[in-house]
């Protein structure tokens, strides 16, 4: 076998070696560049790669010389992938809302291991899937700054950090040694059977549960009127007359989801045989519900039992009825009683007076009217509030008498909220052993010894029973952020139990339900319902007593003043809130404060002259309110529908620094004014003087204009008797527009433009508002909020006009035309953007940062917009927010958050800006930084994410895949959203049978939204004449309060 | 004799004092040319010293957000806009000055044709400042202009009067730049020529392009002064009707008009010839340039300002006539409560529009106040302060309450750095003015010797001087026959 060699050239073949060796070197040669000196490349002075590290360095150090200084962001991922997150994918926990004794079934979504948004959940029945604002916001509670972080003991004046295990050993030791004196659980009412079952377990633990709102009246009038210590379920779903003597059952009383989920039931007009529930309503000041009543008639405080007591006397002659002197009342109370009797075992009365006098007749007109067993469901009684006044007051004076040696606190604040609150101050002093498990350094934290606060809800296991035999479970979503401990695991220790309460809670109900597979599915469901109870049966006997007490009441002053809560802050829970304190009030449009709401008869009387300027400044008089010797000093609003000498004014405020800066120098405690008639304490004071104090205050309203001037392009609204005796009046009117504008194709679409039609092939999302069924209660608002990020901007820049809600809810007062206090209605109309097919806003923006969708939509592109604000200026509808200042830190500029001489931001908004409240934020959102513009998005991100799934799935999207926040949180399904291309959805199918009530707002203006209303139908028999005008004559009769808009 | 003299009576001179071109270039060049007064000095620290002011507004703006402003979620617009529309037409009459009247020949514009040309470029200036601050990101505005670039098809939106404005503007400032230059470049050659010291002498050399006066470059001169005349003069209509559709084609009652192109263009004129008062008032004062800047001027312009201060007046009343005829309720409730009924928040406004621009012109219907100069200053004050209002009238009264009651807004009063921007403004427009005083002629020094009377006067002078001879004298002067 010859050897063959295959050279190239004289060098491999001679002189291998150095070949070899040649060919391994890269460069063989020197490199062809030689400076002037010529020496080699990398001789020379300055060499190339020498100066590509000049370069590289000099370009680095200018860059950090011109230093834009990024701000430093921690993020920190996961070193071990946790088996069920996987990142961008949100995960949703069934668990419930509990907050004093509310009760809310819902959803927690989270991302990444972060609780970021509340949902109402489906499967429970009674809350209709719905949730409230309060429910909606208490996701940010969690991640609040303000919360109590680690264990803590007094030690002199001031709280030092502890560990439990200390304090379990200490506090166990101190209750050794409160042998003979009481050892007291003071809490809120607990609705959890197993939390009931481990304070029963407790050895000689006295629990007294106290509602800051109580419905002690309710619990005694019914057990005396033979049901028992509770208060039944209603169902407003069964009742075609409703009447509430001052109960605000779908804002704040017992439990408004539930009642709401009912309540729009009757609500919704079917337009071929249309009909609905007709709902009366008596109170005092102009309160949420009230807004929604068909028919309103207004008393004095005072005067609740007299109203009772004349229903009763006319539905049944049983009482004689009490001198009225006011007419309209008089002849009201004898209409209700009528329509009451002629729908007798289909109407039901509820109440909102505390007095248990008032609410044995309630029970007697019930009884009457044959609301026990069908309106009202003995079967499934409530546990939403339990408390007993007296038992709190009992406690208070053992306490002043020193005979609680224990005192442990969770979920009360008798320091802000009792009545009398001092007297408590003072009481607790006398305690020897004081623990708190305050999530917050709340007024009544602050004066125990020991602090152990409690978990978050979303951070603990528990359960709830807001009915006999519904049961819904909480499990947590988060760990716990903070060295915090369920109040019950404390409970157990001190009782001698070392298991803690989450095992203890999964060991009940293991065995309550037979297995752990039983308890998962539980879990993963979030609501159980089991078997209600068996009803009792009414007995009349304490009639005669409550009629004669009512008769002899003593009559109230010349002004009387009734305390009311918001439907954001509640009781006063929701204050350290932001996006509660922040959303606008149903009634008066304000936000961060309270104040006194005065009628407008009593505005005259105090000389408040209700000019242009009243109404375009935001500096309302201030006037001092005295009750005794108890003072505070409010601005007034001034709202129409209130009776003529009552002063309403929101609980809840006032509240003490320690609770963090949200809720500290928001408004004023009026909780001192509250009284103890010796049975129930009062929400009301007969008697209260007035001195003007000669200044003003700021009141941050979002809308300062209260009517809609009779503009029917603007909002729709009628009576039944008018919408059946003409039911095509928005049809007509329709058909007007295209005859105007359409004459050759009667396609108004197309032809009354000039731009060409945008091109919507495959879906095309759309929504439709229902006005009757919205009852303005705000989740949609504070859903929104915590769905797209929406900035909160504190209440300076609210009275800037600068608020940044998404999605809004008018409110507009329809008044008497000849006198505007005398209220005939409120609409509400749930305002975002209209996402306009032929958009105003779009054809404006000069770099087309705002554009459409093949889907319909209307798109801002954030990083596209330069802030020229013509879209806002050009948008019909006012729903464009600009971004004023940096609210969100999202800016790339430091230090623009200091502003000093103008539009200095409260603190709050550096708070949401915080590293732990912006965990809040969803990560789907774009954080919108300073200078641009944002508003209703139709949650994008919610349909893309619907889109992709179904994609992922291979399958058609469906309907309801995507349901936008606002829909989501609505309890009443006033807001459906979909997708309109498909004939089946549900919003199709709700266009479809309201041809007759559908309208699109300013649809003359041909900017083709893709929202849609239903006209809202008072049921009244009132017909309203004009109204099939159309067009845009005013009508006269919905004229506004005209002193409201003319100077004096 | 007499047969060979035939003279005009009909107008006066335009320029007094009976001038010989030298005398012209010594008076226009002197303050060029001598040191600044004590009271230039004053005036302009103030000027610098406002427009530092305007510059801290604007800086704090910038910094913070538009929230330094008092606009709000219903006022999308306020005093930025409403001073845009201003100073845009303000510069106006320099336009029309210049480009009109130089096509209609009409002579006495050289007497301040300049002036109120460097009134344009600055008002311009000043103009440009207010769409570019108010936007809340100004370090994206370049996003304005369709350049090529590398984010996909992303591209201006040619549907916006934004958009329009955009190069509506930057096509007027550049016109009306090039053209006020190259009026000025005669003159800077004439006072490099005068200029002693050495840097006059460069600055003014490099200013002057090299211009030799040869009969070349006055021949190209005066044809590019034509062709840029041309340009200017669409212009002066265009602007600031495509100013006016940034409100026409909106759907905002009260903006929603197709009266407003006619009735921008005639209150942009209105408005700007007022400014010209103002300022030539002054100037021929300090400048002690009455001789060029006649009574006369201030009569023929003050004629202007009646008669398009009644245009405007018109404009007003047939705008509200079709609000109430055209039978729209949105729009009626702009005109009749928002504007007309005085005591709605901004009704005071509509008032001291109407009061200043319609009423108190008709003041120059009468000869003698038109030649007045004090009522001059005083109406051209007031008539800027009315146009000021006008577009604060149509910007802010229509939007602050228009569809949606629910939406309609608080009162809008300005914060210091609103006020500051427009404080800083006319610092800027004052600071531009001293210095283009100081160091240019206001008065177009080669152009008014073309309305000199000086020829005709020494026609007459050595005419009357022949006529007065006789016919003996006359031959023996002018005979040819130099003694036998």
């Amino acid at each position: 076998m010859s050897q063959k060699k295959y050279w190239q050239g004289f060098g491999e073949v001679n002189d291998p070696k150095n070949f070899q060796k040649k060919v391994k070197d890269e460069f063989r040669e020197e490199l062809p560049f030689e400076d002037i000196d010529s020496k080699g490349l990398l001789d020379a002075k300055a060499p190339r790669r020498d100066f590509l590290k000049y370069l590289g360095f000099s370009t680095a150090a200018a860059t950090l010389a011109a230093s834009c200084k990024t701000p430093v962001r921690k993020a920190i991922p996961f070193a071990n992938k946790p088996e069920n997150i996987i990142l961008g994918e949100a995960k949703y926990y069934a668990t419930t809302y509990v907050q004093d004794g509310d009760v809310i079934p819902v959803l927690a979504k989270t991302r990444e291991g972060r609780p970021i948004k509340i949902e109402g959940n489906d499967l429970s029945l009674f809350t209709n899937g719905g949730t409230s604002a309060r429910a909606q916001a208490s996701v940010l509670d969690l991640y609040d700054t303000y919360r109590n972080r680690f264990p803590s003991r007094k030690v002199g004046d001031k709280f030092e950090e502890s560990t439990y295990e200390f304090l379990d050993k200490t506090i166990a030791d101190a209750l050794a040694g409160v042998s003979g004196k009481q050892i007291v659980f003071l809490s809120s009412t607990i609705v959890s059977p197993s939390t009931k079952e481990i304070i029963s377990k407790f050895p000689n633990l006295k629990h007294i549960q106290y509602d800051a709102v109580s419905y002690a009246g309710m619990l005694l009038a019914n057990e005396a009127s033979g049901f028992g210590r509770k208060i039944p379920s209603y169902n407003f779903d069964q009742a075609k007359v409703i009447v509430s003597l001052g109960a605000d059952f779908l804002g704040t009383w017992l439990s408004p989801v539930e009642f709401a989920a009912g309540y729009s039931k009757g609500r919704k007009i079917d337009e071929k045989n249309p009909q609905m529930s007709k709902h009366y309503q008596f109170e005092s000041h102009l309160s949420n519900t009230g807004a929604c009543a068909d028919e309103r008639f207004t008393h004095r405080p005072s005067q609740a039992g007299a109203v009772a007591l004349g229903l009763l006397a006319a539905l049944d002659g049983s009482v004689t009825a009490p001198a009225i002197d006011d007419n309209k009342l008089k002849a009201g109370i004898a209409k209700v009683a009528a329509d009451l009797k002629a729908n007798s075992g289909k109407a039901l009365v509820v109440s909102g007076s505390n007095d248990m006098n008032v609410q044995v007749i309630v029970n007697a007109i019930n009884n009457a009217i044959g609301a026990n067993g069908s309106t009202i469901d003995w079967t499934r009684p409530v546990n939403y509030r339990q408390g007993i006044d007296k038992d709190m007051n009992d406690l208070v004076a053992d306490m002043e008498a020193g005979n609680v040696g224990a005192l442990f606190i969770y979920g009360a604040n008798p320091a802000y909220d009792y009545h009398s609150a001092e007297k408590f101050k003072s009481a607790i002093s006398k305690v020897k052993l004081t623990v708190s498990f305050g999530e917050r350094w709340d007024e009544t934290t602050s004066l125990c010894t020991y602090n152990l606060p409690a978990h978050h809800y979303l951070e603990s296991w528990g359960d709830a029973e807001p009915k006999a035999g519904i049961t819904s479970f909480i499990q947590p979503t988060i760990y716990p952020l903070f060295k915090t401990r369920p109040y019950q695991t404390s409970l157990l220790r001190w009782a001698g139990n070392t298991t803690d309460y989450d095992t203890y809670f999964r060991n009940y109900w293991t065995m309550k339900l037979g297995t752990a597979d039983a308890f998962d599915k539980a879990l993963q469901d979030g609501i159980m319902v089991g078997a209600g109870g068996t009803g009792a049966s009414y007995s009349a006997a304490p009639v005669a007593n409550a009629a004669s007490a009512l008769a002899s009441a003593k009559k109230g002053g010349k002004t009387e003043v009734v305390l009311y809560q918001k439907i954001s802050i509640g009781t006063g829970t929701g204050a350290t809130n932001p996006w509660l304190q922040e959303l606008p009030d149903p009634i008066s449009k304000a936000t961060w404060d309270n104040y006194a709401m005065i009628s407008m008869a009593k505005a005259k009387e105090l000389g408040v002259k209700l000019d242009m300027n009243y109404e375009y400044y935001p500096q309302k008089p201030v006037f001092e309110f005295a009750v005794g010797n108890k003072k505070v000093q409010l601005p007034v609003l001034v709202i129409p529908g209130m009776n003529a000498d009552t002063i309403a004014i929101a609980v809840g405020y006032g509240r003490a620094e320690s609770l963090g800066k949200t809720a500290f120098e928001a408004g004023q405690n009026v909780y001192p004014f509250i009284s103890f008639n010796g049975t129930t304490v009062d929400y009301f004071a007969a008697d209260v003087s007035i001195t003007d104090q000669n200044k003003k205050q700021k009141i941050a309203q979002t809308q300062i204009h209260n009517s809609y001037e009779g503009l029917v392009e603007v909002v729709r609204e009628t009576s039944l008797a008018t919408f059946k005796k003409n039911p095509n009046v928005i049809p007509e009117y329709r058909q007007e527009m295209v005859e105007d504008f359409a004459k050759s194709t009667s396609d108004f679409r197309r032809e009354a433009t000039i731009y060409p039609d945008h091109s919507q092939p495959g879906i095309k999302w759309g929504m439709t508002v229902d006005m009757n069924s919205c009852y303005g209660c705000g989740a949609c608002v504070v859903a929104c909020h915590a769905e797209n990020n929406v900035p909160v901007v504190g209440r300076n820049e609210v009275l800037r006009y600068h608020d940044m809600h998404w999605l809004r809810i008018d409110r507009y007062f329809v008044s008497d035309k000849n006198n505007p206090d005398d209220l005939k209605g409120v609409v509400f109309q749930p305002m975002m953007c209209q996402h306009c097919d032929n958009a105003p806003c779009e054809n404006v923006c000069p770099v087309a940062a705002t554009n459409h969708s093949t889907e319909g939509m209307n798109q801002m592109a954030y990083n596209r917009c330069i802030g020229t604000r013509y879209c806002a200026n050009n948008c019909p509808f006012k729903v464009r927010r600009f971004n004023w200042a940096d609210y969100t830190g999202a800016d790339s500029f430091p230090n623009n958050q200091d502003q000093w001489i103008v539009g200095k931001l409260d603190d709050v908004v550096h708070q949401m800006n915080d590293d732990l409240t912006r965990m809040v934020l969803n990560p789907d959102v774009t954080v919108r930084s300073r200078g641009v513009m944002e508003k209703c998005s139709f949650c994008v991100q919610r349909t893309q994410a619907a889109k992709l799934k179904a994609k992922k799935e291979n399958r058609v999207l469906g309907d309801g895949d995507a349901k936008t926040a606002c829909q989501q949180a609505c309890t009443a399904n006033a807001i459906v959203f979909g997708n309109v291309h498909d004939k089946a959805s549900e919003v199709s199918r709700i266009r479809e049978d309201n041809k007759q009530r559908s309208f699109y707002v300013l649809e003359q203006l041909h900017v083709l939204p893709n929202v849609t209303y239903l006209e809202k139908v008072r049921n009244t028999d009132e017909i309203i004449e004009n109204a099939e005008g159309g067009g845009s004559e005013k009508k006269p009769e919905t004229s506004i309060p005209a002193s409201l808009n003319k100077a004096e | 004799m007499a047969l060979l003299r035939y003279e005009s009576q009909v107008r006066a001179p335009l320029v007094a004092g009976d001038k010989d071109y030298h005398q012209v270039t010594e008076d226009i060049c002197r303050p060029v040319e001598t040191r600044p007064t004590k009271a230039w000095w004053i005036g302009f620290s103030i000027s610098v010293l406002v427009l530092i002011f305007g510059i801290v507004s604007v800086t704090m703006e910038v910094t913070y957000g538009v929230g330094q402003w008092n606009l709000n979620k219903t006022i999308g617009w306020g005093w930025d806009i409403t001073n845009f529309v201003w100073w845009i037409g303000i510069g106006h009459a320099g336009t029309l000055i210049s480009a009109i009247l130089l096509l209609f020949r009409q002579g006495w514009r050289t007497g301040v044709n300049r002036a109120a040309e460097a009134m344009t470029i600055f008002a311009v200036i000043c103009a440009g400042q207010f769409p570019i601050w108010h936007m809340g990101r100004v370090w994206d505005a370049f996003f304005v202009f369709p350049y090529p670039n590398t984010r996909g098809p992303l591209w201006v939106n040619f549907n916006s009067p934004l958009l329009w404005d955009v190069f509506a503007i930057s096509t007027y400032f550049t016109v009306s730049l090039l053209f006020w230059y190259s009026g000025l470049i005669p003159d800077v050659a004439t006072l490099r020529d005068r200029a002693k010291l050495k840097w006059r002498k460069l600055f003014y050399g490099i200013a002057a392009f090299g211009w030799t006066g040869s009969t070349k470059h006055w021949q190209r001169h005066e044809a590019l002064s034509l062709v840029l005349a041309g340009l200017a003069t669409p212009l002066v209509l265009s602007v600031h009707t495509i100013v006016s559709f940034d409100f026409a084609t909106s759907v905002v009652p009260g903006w929603h008009t197709t009266i407003f192109p006619p009735y921008f263009v005639a209150g942009a004129i209105f408005s700007g010839f007022a400014m010209v008062q103002t300022l030539l008032v002054v100037t021929r004062k300090v400048l002690a340039l009455e001789e060029y800047i006649t009574i006369e001027h201030i009569d023929v312009m003050n004629k202007i300002i009646v008669l398009t201060g009644s245009i405007v007046g018109i404009a007003y009343l047939t705008e509200l006539f079709i609000a109430w005829y055209g039978g729209n309720a949105f729009e009626w409730h702009a005109f009749k409560e928002n504007r007309l009924n005085l005591a709605s928040p901004y009704g005071w406004a509509y008032w001291i529009m109407m009061g200043c621009n319609v009423l108190s012109p008709q003041i120059f219907w009468f000869r003698k106040m038109r030649r007045n100069l004090f009522v001059t200053f005083f109406m051209s004050i007031l008539v800027n302060i009315g146009m000021w209002f006008e577009r604060f009238v149509i910007i802010v009264t229509s939007i602050y309450r228009e569809y949606l009651p629910s939406a309609w807004s608080t009162y809008y009063s300005p914060t210091i750095w609103e006020v500051g921007f427009y404080m800083g403004t006319f610092g800027l427009f004052f600071t531009c003015y001293f210095l283009f005083a100081k160091f240019f002629p206001v008065i177009a020094l080669a152009e008014i010797k073309h309305i000199l009377k000086k020829n005709g006067e020494n026609f007459k002078e050595k005419m009357g001087e022949l006529e007065s001879e006789t016919v003996e004298e006359f031959a023996e002067k002018h005979g040819h026959d130099h003694g036998a």
